[in-house]
């Protein structure tokens, strides 16, 4: 696993560095993660810190935690169907209004649309067990999109900073 | 504390479940194989004690859907107390706490047993 760390405030320089040429916003943090379960526990862990270190507080951290741990899940169970030879990226970027997390692999396009939505008393009739991820992630972060280009699936997550108390 | 741990006990017909550590993809068959070792026992009142439990991903929520209905079609019920605030969040974010009875401690999860209440729905 692999780590970059942006440069200590670092984004007013980079804001205007892409005033003067149109480069790629650069996340404040990204990691190569092999794609392997026993790496999710260390994802949600460093995503915790990374929300705190944005302004979140209150149980939010925890929360935005799970939800990129179920992102991740989704990477290794659908995208890369369980192979643990492969890696996927988590890249991280507090926006200021906004705290933003991306996971990023090159696994099998998925749609997560595709999905049935969440019903909860046909999902104990039906004895099905899939799909709560996504509908997790939905609940807990203000946008989550999925997104296919150059053979790459991101899932880009956002949460505001400017939600109620309660949201944060 | 090791990444997930899960104890079991019998009290009278009530068997609890104390997982300690954390219940996601990567745990989840160890949380799966106690609750599938109840079933096999004919043990069909579960209490799963949350205490020891830091958080629940929906790896562990499906473990519990997916033995739900067999749990309730053989006239038991699975149970659960002690959660901790983020748990609890969780739960109640997706709406199962409509869906499962949830005490404050497994005393109360037991008693609600042998009083002879029924599942949530």
């Amino acid at each position: 696993m692999s780590a970059a760390r942006g440069d200590a405030g670092g984004r007013k320089e980079r804001a205007a560095a892409t005033r003067r040429r149109p480069v790629a916003a650069r996340p404040d943090l990204s990691l190569v993660v092999p794609s392997e379960t026993s790496y999710l526990a260390l994802i949600k862990e460093l995503t915790k810190r990374m929300a705190e270190a944005a302004g979140f507080r209150e149980g939010t951290p925890d929360r935005v935690a799970l939800a990129v741990d179920e992102a991740a899940t989704n990477v290794i169970e659908h995208a890369y169907h369980g192979a643990a030879d492969r890696t996927f990226e988590v890249r991280y970027e507090d926006r200021g209004p906004e705290f933003q997390i991306e996971v990023v692999d090159t696994g099998a396009m998925v749609d997560p649309r595709a999905m049935p939505r969440v019903d909860l008393d046909r999902y104990v009739a039906e004895r099905r067990t899939g799909g709560l991820g996504v509908h997790l992630m939905e609940k807990i972060m203000d946008s989550v999109t999925f997104q296919r280009s150059a053979r790459r699936n991101v899932c880009r997550l956002v949460k505001r900073k400017d939600g109620t108390p309660e949201a944060r | 504390m090791s990444e997930l741990s899960v104890e079991t006990r019998e009290v009278g017909d009530v068997t609890l479940l104390y997982p300690r550590g954390f219940i996601n993809a990567h745990t989840v068959r160890r949380f799966e194989s106690e609750i599938q070792k109840a079933l096999e026992q004919k043990h069909f009142k579960l209490v799963v004690n949350c205490e020891g439990l830091s958080y629940i991903a929906s790896a562990g929520l499906g473990a519990i859907m997916g033995a739900i209905e067999e749990i309730r079609g053989n006239g038991g019920d699975l149970r659960l107390a002690g959660l901790n605030e983020t748990v609890r969040n969780i739960f109640e974010i997706l709406g199962f706490h409509h869906l499962y009875r949830i005490f404050p401690s497994e005393v109360e999860a037991i008693r609600s047993f042998r009083d002879g209440e029924g599942a949530a729905s």
